[in-house]
């Protein structure tokens, strides 16, 4: 199995713990991640302009060489989507080719690495790579921009596959009612006191799930609920102390690498009583 | 609250033809009012105006009202609004729609701040180093020294580093970014701006002459911020 590999600005900075944990896994199962060359950032929320936003994701699009693209993000999974769809536009994709060298065809399908696993991958091959059934209690978060607005793997309103994925490891997934709702991670730097209110309805919420951990897919669900945790306790004046992993490193553990190998030390939730609980050392 | 009656000076139709004319305009006067948008949004309670609100509002063409208003920019951009809207809207496409709008207007907040920051960043750089773009927004906003503590936590993790992520080389983010001089709502602006002159040729006589300077005067900022 090979992709092309577009990682996203966070992988270079707040999400490197995330791009530990892809490296160490996606290589132990033979998945190839062959990054883009001279990669631009998607835009994430913060362009205004509609053409721009598409040029930026068309000249990502543009670079996949015949392979489906896959990245590790749910900001830059979303841009890619919905350029994606605004490409099939011809005379959009026209006027946005005129800005690039290497011309869109309009062919390449997006893929978040949790697709990957799930769909391409598949669970029962993921599930024969487990080493330590994990026995724990997991929340699935998805967030919003893994399967809003669109996506081609999971439901927008009840999605399923991080749970199944969960499972797959031999951990229980709760049930979480805000699965898919928003932590506030893009309005954190211009309205933080709104984003930590979001922030503190899913963190309550997961603590009484009484799970272990939450289980996210996108750097920026990590950064809102793992490092600014501590905000919100502060803010709240309530005790959360709830670590925050990203799946591949669930699957890291689940598959039997040492924590330190995946990240986890990283982390500014202290991650030492769930690896003790899994039956690691860190 | 007292809704105060709209009277019809306050209604710009060249508004909201250049709203209806965009690529999420279409399906706007379908809407049904039935208030899911609202009902879905994590942080309707915090806006001047619900997305249904605002919907509304655009329909009427209240320009003002709309562009002044925090709700374009309190949006998280979450979607479940879009994902659920029986008739096919996307108000936060709306939102962000109406955002350029309201920055060729003049509008200036904190969020149009960090938008332009984070484009410049991109531009210059090809992408997003997260030190960067916190630094640059720093120097607009001084309340986010606050968040320095915060900034050397994440660095005591190696997750802030303060070397900056650039790509090889820029050339083609410059005519990227220059798709934007001629983008989607300029353009779509300038042809009403051209046909709505037109028709107001033909039928001067209808229109009260204070209206009609009004729009003039309307053209002539439009046209003189190009």
């Amino acid at each position: 199995m090979k992709y092309s590999y577009y990682p996203g600005c966070a992988q270079h900075g707040t999400a490197v713990d995330y791009r530990i944990s892809v490296e160490a896994v996606f290589g132990r199962l033979g998945i190839e991640l062959e990054e883009v060359k001279n990669w631009n950032c998607c835009g994430a929320l913060h362009v205004p302009d509609r053409t721009v936003k598409t040029g930026l994701s068309a000249r990502t699009l543009a670079s996949a060489k015949g392979l489906d693209m896959a990245t590790p993000c749910n900001l830059c999974y979303s841009n890619l989507m919905r350029a994606q769809t605004a490409l099939q536009d011809s005379t959009l994709r026209t006027r946005v080719n005129e800005a690039l060298t290497e011309k869109y065809d309009g062919n390449t399908k997006p893929k978040h690495l949790l697709e990957v696993i799930v769909k391409d991958l598949g669970l029962p091959k993921l599930a024969e790579q487990v080493k330590k059934p994990l026995k724990i209690k997991a929340v699935p978060y998805y967030g919003c921009l893994l399967t809003r607005p669109e996506n081609n793997f999971d439901s927008p309103e009840n999605p399923k596959s991080l749970d199944d994925l969960i499972v797959s490891l031999g951990a229980e997934p709760v049930k979480y009612y805000y699965k898919t709702k928003c932590c506030g991670g893009p309005i954190l730097i211009t309205n933080e006191d709104l984003a930590l209110n979001l922030s503190k309805e899913l963190l309550v919420m997961a603590k009484e799930s009484g799970a272990d951990c939450v289980v996210v897919t996108c750097p920026m669900c990590h950064l809102q609920l793992d490092a600014k945790q501590k905000a919100v306790e502060s803010k709240f004046n309530i005790k959360i102390d709830l670590p925050i992993i990203y799946f591949t490193q669930l699957m890291g553990l689940a598959m039997g690498f040492d924590p330190k190998e995946l990240g986890l030390s990283r982390h500014l939730v202290p991650t030492d009583k769930l690896i003790a609980k899994i039956g690691g050392k860190q | 609250m007292k809704k105060e009656p709209i009277l019809p000076e306050s209604r710009d139709t060249t508004f909201r033809d250049q709203v209806l004319k965009t690529h999420v305009g279409e399906k706007i006067p379908t809407c049904i009012q039935c208030g899911i948008c609202a009902g879905s949004c994590p942080v309707s309670h915090e806006m001047d105006y619900s997305p249904r609100e605002l919907v509304r509002m655009v329909q009427l063409g209240l320009k003002k009202e709309v562009l002044s208003s925090n709700t374009i920019w309190i949006c998280t951009t979450c979607f479940s609004c879009s994902v659920r809207c029986p008739r096919g809207i996307h108000p936060t496409e709306l939102m962000e729609t109406l955002k350029p709008i309201a920055i060729a207007e003049g509008i200036i907040n904190k969020n149009a701040k960090f938008d332009n920051v984070f484009s410049s960043v991109i531009k210059n750089n090809g992408r997003a180093s997260e030190f960067l773009l916190i630094s640059r927004y720093s120097m607009t906003e001084p309340r986010m020294i606050k968040q320095l503590p915060f900034g050397l936590e994440m660095m005591a993790k190696g997750k802030l580093p303060l070397s900056i992520d650039r790509m090889e080389n820029t050339r083609e983010l410059e005519a990227i970014f220059k798709l934007g001089e001629k983008g989607e709502s300029k353009i779509e602006n300038k042809e009403i701006k051209e046909k709505d002159r037109e028709k107001d040729s033909d039928k001067e006589k209808e229109k009260e002459p204070q209206e009609t300077k009004m729009q003039e005067n309307e053209n002539e900022k439009v046209e003189a911020k190009k």
